[in-house]
């Protein structure tokens, strides 16, 4: 029943792209609100939130579809790491940001990386590690191998960014963009559903088959 | 007198075999020597005598706990910050607890009289439970109307809502997370037929789904809120009493930024705890949500006013723990179970409400894990402040503690314009006094210079001098001058 929905309609386009969570994480000041400021600004002067730069949203427009970000910033200092864990219900991608300057923040991200382990299964969420501030590139403190390597074993996306000259944010955001589409369609197969649901399902997967079998 | 003896071996005595009452009818046993019908009576009454100690026990119980509240209250409410504050909680707190003792007696009573039959004991049937209030009414009517507009879906929309209804009174006695589950199948149900049956587009999805949301919940709000099966209240009032001795945390340890010295900040500061306390008054959890980002978004202002930049996550959450610190909001914990367990579930885990509820989730964690540590404190000093031997706000005394009410803040503004206008009062008036000295001394000192200038300079009469002395000596020497020629007379 739900196929139905998803073949192209004359109307389709119409109705509102797919949401995906983004997370933000990262230690204080690594650049995570600057990183979302400077790709939400560029494109959208008009949309930018008036009031605070803690929740944003975008929508990307991929050649194959378009969708909507839906950027949550969260609070990076270290004494509200214990009770971050609460922004990642739901989330379909994290950012792990650190600041190339400061080998601390590396580190930290570690941390986090750790976090988001324990809260989905492996896959569930695509994470980007990206290393922030290539603008200070004199004061660096860990390396574009260092980062890159990391993010191997651990099979995350890698870049590196600076949010203040511009360089390599929109690139960013599009390659997790491009992963959220792949993944799904490689899972698009065995969970056909209305996207919408099959969005907040998953940290519910039971539910699906409960209502089906009632 | 043997043949009654014997008898009494064998038999019961005619007379021991009849009712106690003396009904005439034969008694039983089993029911202490009474027939069936007497036997009913005498129990009946002493059930009712029995039910009638229960509830005086509970109303004198019920009373000690109130006074002992009340005395409790009045000791602790030194400490509270506000009095109206204090006075709503107290009154909260009093009420939940008064209707907690009543209704853990009614309970036993309505068991207790269903044994004895009593006839207005029976289960009460659903439609006399249904309490409907005013507001469910209201509700209802627009609810009705709205899926009007809907025709054909919005009929049945209606029915399952209805049937919904009907199935959750069924539930009740079940746990809460059971009902919050068939709740979340509900909302799930329902959206997707209107997708794929009703071909109704997305956003109009959204909008009916709302509407569903508002009705349900408005109606279950007393049953699945706070339910009694559960510790939420519990939950409560821990959290409550852990805010109420975190009173002394001021902004600067939570690295708040926010001047509330501005009064621009200090108003959108005072809005934003008037929005989070005013949520607990919300049935519906969407319309608690609203209120959550209500207050999210004054702050977001003070913020912004405060660093004239929009504020960030690192600024947002320290504010927000802030707000609820200093608000202490009513059943905290409770609204944040029932928004989580019966709101509709793409609206927490997406969506601008959703983030907002989730940074308050993390507020309240926060402050539940708060130590010493993350207030940049040792641990001495957080011990001694939590145990309120001291409180931070002595040291500074100079400056006056910000999160004082806002009365007594004006009036140590006030008293320290009244101490400034004293200062300068004291200064004009020793200006005066110097001012007189200063006249007194210039008039001094004139006259003396005055006087010196007299004694060096005498005053001296002059003769009358020469010319003038000449003038009139003239007249002196006109003795000398030739007499007047004295007309001669010629004749001639």
């Amino acid at each position: 029943m739900a196929q139905a929905d998803r073949t192209p309609q004359p109307g389709a386009s119409l109705s509102p792209p797919r949401v995906f969570k983004l997370v933000l994480l990262g230690s204080g000041s690594v650049g995570k609100s600057s990183l979302a400021l400077r790709y939400v600004k560029n494109d959208f002067k008009s949309i930018l939130p008036t009031v605070g730069c803690a929740f944003f949203t975008k929508v990307v427009h991929m050649e194959s579809a378009s969708l909507k970000f839906e950027i949550w910033d969260t609070a990076g200092q270290e004494k509200y790491h214990s009770v971050c864990h609460l922004y990642f219900r739901g989330a379909n991608a994290a950012l792990l940001v650190y600041d190339i300057t400061s080998k601390d923040s590396f580190l930290r991200a570690r941390h986090w990386l750790k976090d988001l382990e324990s809260e989905f299964l492996p896959g569930e969420v695509v994470v980007m590690l990206v290393g922030n501030k290539t603008d200070l590139s004199e004061a660096r403190e860990v390396t574009f191998e260092e980062g890159k390597e990391f993010a191997e074993s651990k099979k995350l996306l890698f870049m590196e960014a600076s949010a203040k000259l511009n360089h390599q944010v929109t690139e960013i955001f599009d390659a997790v963009a491009q992963e959220l589409l792949q993944r799904e369609e490689r899972v698009d197969p065995t969970q056909r559903g209305d996207p919408r649901l099959t969005l907040n399902q998953a940290p519910h997967p039971g539910r699906q088959a409960k209502c089906c079998a009632r | 007198m043997s043949l009654k003896s014997e008898r009494r071996g064998i038999h019961v005595d005619q007379s021991e075999l009849l009712c106690k009452k003396g009904c005439g009818y034969y008694g039983n046993s089993a029911w202490q020597g009474f027939c069936s019908k007497c036997w009913r009576e005498e129990y009946h009454k002493a059930r009712q005598k029995q039910i009638q100690e229960d509830w005086e026990l509970a109303e004198r119980l019920q009373r000690e706990e109130e006074e002992a509240f009340a005395s409790s209250q009045s000791s602790q409410g030194a400490q509270s910050l506000t009095f109206s504050k204090f006075e709503e909680k107290k009154t909260n707190e009093k009420t939940r607890k008064v209707t907690t003792v009543k209704k853990f007696f009614s309970a036993s009573s309505r068991v207790g009289s269903k044994k004895a039959e009593i006839p207005e004991a029976k289960a009460p049937s659903p439609s006399i439970n249904r309490q409907t209030s005013i507001e469910t009414d209201r509700v209802s009517k627009e609810f009705i109307e709205f899926l009007k507009t809907y025709h054909k879906t919005g009929q049945e929309i209606y029915k399952q809502t209805k049937l919904f209804l009907e199935a959750m009174h069924y539930k009740r006695e079940l746990s809460i997370e059971e009902q919050s589950e068939f709740t979340q199948d509900f909302y799930q149900n329902v959206a997707e037929r209107m997708q794929t049956r009703g071909k109704v587009p997305p956003e109009r999805v959204e909008k009916i789904m709302d509407q569903i949301e508002k009705y349900i919940m408005t109606r279950l709000y007393k049953h699945v809120f706070c339910p009694e099966t559960t510790d939420d209240e519990k939950k409560d009032l821990a959290i409550q009493k852990r805010i109420r001795a975190l009173h002394w945390v001021t902004p600067q340890m939570l690295c708040v930024p926010v001047n509330e010295e501005i009064p621009e900040v200090s108003d959108m500061v005072v809005k934003a705890i008037t929005d989070i306390i005013e949520m607990d008054s919300k049935r519906v959890p969407r319309d608690k949500l609203a209120c959550i980002t209500k207050c999210s978004k004054h702050i977001f202002n003070a913020i912004r006013i405060t660093k004239n930049e929009p504020a960030s996550a690192d600024d947002f959450l320290p504010t927000l723990i802030y707000i609820v610190l200093k608000g202490n909001p009513p059943r905290l914990q409770s609204n944040i179970q029932y928004i989580t367990r019966f709101c509709n579930p793409s609206r927490l885990m997406t969506g601008e409400d959703g983030y907002y509820f989730t940074n308050l989730c993390c507020a309240v964690a926060f402050i539940e894990k708060l130590d010493a540590q993350s207030l940049n404190l040792s641990q001495e000093d957080f011990d001694r402040y939590m145990s309120g031997q001291t409180s931070p706000r002595k040291q500074e005394s100079e400056a006056w503690s910000p999160d004082a009410c806002l009365g007594v803040k004006q009036m140590y503004k006030n008293l320290d314009l009244l101490s400034q206008l004293n200062e300068r009062q004291e200064r004009i008036m020793s200006e005066a006094k110097k001012l007189e000295k200063d006249l007194i001394d210039w008039t001094d000192g004139i006259t003396k210079e005055v006087q010196d200038i007299v004694e060096k300079y005498p005053l001296e009469i002059k003769p009358p001098n020469q010319p003038l002395a000449a003038i009139d000596s003239e007249n002196v020497e006109n003795d000398k001058l030739p007499p007047p020629l004295q007309p001669q007379v010629y004749a001639g």
